[in-house]
């Protein structure tokens, strides 16, 4: 087996192994997973005179079974300047994903010599994952604006799409649908928008085990996006009153090596400017014993 | 994971990091050496930690060695801990189906640049297929986690200076061990500052 | 069930197998070789699955022995360990993989020094100054961890060794028979456990006490 190989995808060499370690021992290491509260609406549009746009909003928490990974972790994935992705499922997935179809819609907007449209990003993203049969544990809630208006998508992991005006996914899915279900109205403002997908990751945060700490949203209209990463704090940690500051010398040590990283150099002097120094011996090469020869080196012959 | 056993805790102080492991390797319940070390340098102020099973610690070294000396003669210059976190992840979500059973903890500090004069520490950690996260305090993994985690979490303050983040970082891993029956079996720090790195094995309790 | 054990000294450094062969409760031979001259300086004992067990060692024999009729110098024991485990991980995640642990000791002419490596079928290596694996990991790890010192001399090294044989003959139903060498600067020397004296056994025996490389070195460029 080469080291290094110009292939491409993923490598299965160490499937078969890890089948046969996993029944020797107790089962396999889990991976990262999102459990999460991921939302999205459409607002505006109709004759309200509200600009049209999408509303996407995420927790921030990460759980590694039933540890916290990460308190404030980013779900709201960039695909392109018009388009957001809201991601939950196998963690690792949902970034991979995302990049390389970001990546992707980048070189399509460059050959087509326009923005890319949001079911183009659905498409890519449908396409990719149905053909990892659901292997790639990505579930995303994907919205944007371009020149046909403003969509929402939601793709499961093996491949199927829905386009609705409110979506919800995640282990907290039914908690914000519930907000959802009850508030949500066509063409709202920007800011009940803002609002109401606020308190739908809310719901989320304080009802369902797998989401928590903060809240994220992004809204996206045709005169650009905003990120507000951290919209809401409503888990912010209270400040030590004390601390354990260690006295120094507590911990017992019983070798140590010190780098250092500072290059120090030193410059003798031998002979410089003409002048001879102390200890030096100046000895002159006599004229035709040096490069050459007799006739001197010729230069430019 | 469970099989070789073994942790590694990384935090961050006042423009410094650093980050130890445990030196325990075994096989189940019996110990085979107290000299494993699971800390490795990439290069002077950036290091990464591989706590799980054994013949992956050393199969991904050899392989993360190859890469960045790849990067290092294509680029002509030493890879960031940004960047390197990136190179692992990649590595690591290659095998997304046949994952390598580890869960790296990188820390390092950049090198002041005309772009970024006053570089901030840096630590990350992943989980077995590249998932990346980077706490701004700090970061564990390996068999004593859930223990590291409360030790940490209790401990960690900010701005510590490089001598408080030794003492805060080797009672942190040292406590967390020694209620775990698979990791311990002696300790290594290390750590590094914009001026030098300070190694040091650690007292440690051997049973 | 094996059983086998390694230690490093200040100048040498020893290996121990058992000799038997069997299936499950059944022994089927007493006097089985697992200890393989890998070089002038180098050798390993092993154990594990049957077939794989020979079929591996005779791999890494024959591809240390190439490269040092490539090189006309033999791998040294670091850089031996290092393709050895290599060898095991790279198998492990090939369709058939090598079921085989071994221990590989070895003395660096170089720099003098003894090495001795503890190598599981996961491709797992560990740096050790004594190691065992089998059934001796379990009864006789703790003999070792109470006798052995940094820079044990010959005679101290083998008592313990001895120490350690004895132990699994008393705490284990099974019986052992024990094939023991010494590698030092001199070379692979043959060592009999039951003689009072084994270290004067070995010194008298000379020539005949050494365990004879397969392929002694050519006589081109440097001979080890």
């Amino acid at each position: 087996m080469p080291v290094e190989g110009p292939s491409i995808g993923f490598d299965f060499s160490n499937y078969a192994r890890n089948q046969f370690l996993g029944e020797r021992m107790n089962g396999l290491p889990r991976a990262t997973s999102t459990g999460t509260t991921i939302v999205g609406l459409k607002f505006g549009g109709g004759d309200t005179g509200e600009e049209e746009g999408i509303c996407l909003g995420a927790d921030t928490r990460a759980t590694g079974g039933p540890i916290v990974a990460d308190k404030n972790c980013e779900k709201i994935h960039y695909l392109a300047p018009h388009m957001r992705c809201c991601g939950a499922g196998t963690a690792a997935d949902t970034e991979f994903v995302t990049n390389l179809i970001s990546s992707n819609l980048e070189l399509h907007a460059y050959s087509q010599g326009r923005p890319a449209r949001v079911v183009t990003a659905m498409t890519m993203l449908k396409q990719y994952l149905f053909r990892y049969q659901g292997q790639v544990g990505a579930y995303l809630v994907l919205g944007g604006v371009d020149s046909t208006g403003a969509h929402l998508f939601t793709i499961h992991a093996h491949g199927s799409t829905d386009k609705l005006p409110y979506v919800t996914m995640g282990s907290g899915s039914m908690a914000a649908m519930a907000v959802f279900e009850s508030s949500f109205k066509q063409h709202m403002t920007r800011k009940d928008a803002i609002d109401l997908v606020a308190r739908a990751i809310r719901s989320g945060i304080f009802n369902d085990l797998g989401s928590g700490s903060n809240v994220d949203v992004s809204v996206i209209t045709k005169n650009g996006t905003e990120m507000m990463r951290n919209y809401e704090t409503p888990n912010e940690r209270g400040i030590k009153s004390r601390n354990y500051k260690f006295r120094r010398g507590t911990t017992a040590w019983t070798k140590e090596s010190i780098r250092s990283l500072i290059v120090s150099e030193e410059v003798k002097m031998t002979t410089g400017a003409g002048k001879t120094q102390d200890g030096v011996l100046d000895v002159p090469v006599p004229i035709g014993k040096g490069p050459g020869g007799e006739e001197g080196m010729d230069v430019d012959a | 994971m469970e099989y070789n056993g073994g942790s590694v805790v990384a935090m961050i102080g006042k423009d410094c990091v650093a980050i130890a492991s445990d030196l325990r390797l075994g096989q189940q319940s019996v110990g085979v050496a107290m000299n494993f070390e699971k800390v490795f340098p990439v290069n002077d102020k950036l290091y990464y930690g591989l706590p799980g099973l054994a013949t992956d610690v050393y199969t991904l070294r050899e392989q993360l060695r190859f890469r960045v000396n790849m990067y290092r003669m294509k680029e002509e210059r030493e890879i960031t801990p940004k960047t390197f976190t990136h190179l692992l992840s990649s590595t690591l979500y290659e095998k997304r189906f046949g994952p390598y059973f580890l869960e790296p903890v990188v820390a390092g500090l950049t090198t002041p640049t005309e772009l970024e004069p006053k570089p901030k520490p840096f630590i990350s950690t992943m989980d077995t297929i590249g998932c990346i996260t980077t706490p701004k305090d700090f970061a564990v993994a390996g068999t004593a986690q859930d223990k590291l985690y409360g030790m940490a979490e209790g401990l960690w303050e900010p701005d510590l200076e490089p001598e408080d983040l030794f003492e805060t970082i080797s009672q942190t891993l040292l406590n967390a061990v020694d209620r775990d029956a698979l990791s311990g079996w002696g300790a290594i720090v290390h750590v590094i500052t914009h001026d030098k790195v300070i190694t040091r094995q650690l007292r440690s309790r051997m049973d | 069930m094996e059983c086998s054990f390694g230690l490093t000294g200040k100048d040498f450094v020893l290996l121990a197998a058992d000799t038997s062969a069997g299936r499950s409760i059944i022994q089927m031979k007493d006097d089985e070789n697992k200890i393989k001259a890998l070089g002038p300086h180098i050798a390993m004992a092993y154990g594990g699955e049957a077939g794989d067990t020979n079929n591996f060692a005779d791999f890494v024999d024959r591809n240390l022995r190439l490269y040092q009729i490539r090189n006309h110098t033999p791998l040294l024991p670091a850089a031996a360990s290092a393709w050895i485990r290599r060898s095991l991980a790279e198998s492990l995640r090939s369709r058939h993989p090598y079921s085989v642990n071994l221990m590989l000791a070895g003395f660096d002419i170089t720099d003098s020094t003894s090495h001795l490596y503890w190598i599981d079928y996961l491709g797992t290596k560990a740096i050790v100054p004594y190691a065992a694996h089998g059934l001796g990991q379990y009864l006789a790890l703790s003999t070792m961890d109470k006798w052995w010192t940094e820079g044990v001399d010959k005679r101290e090294g083998i008592e313990i060794l001895k120490k350690c044989v004895d132990e699994v003959g008393k705490r284990s139903t099974l019986k052992f028979k024990f094939n023991c060498i010494l590698i030092d600067a001199s070379g692979i020397h043959h060592i009999n456990l039951d003689s009072s004296d084994p270290i004067a056994e070995m010194e008298q025996a000379g020539k005949a006490a050494e365990v004879i490389n397969p392929n002694p070195p050519l006589d081109v460029g440097i001979t080890a």
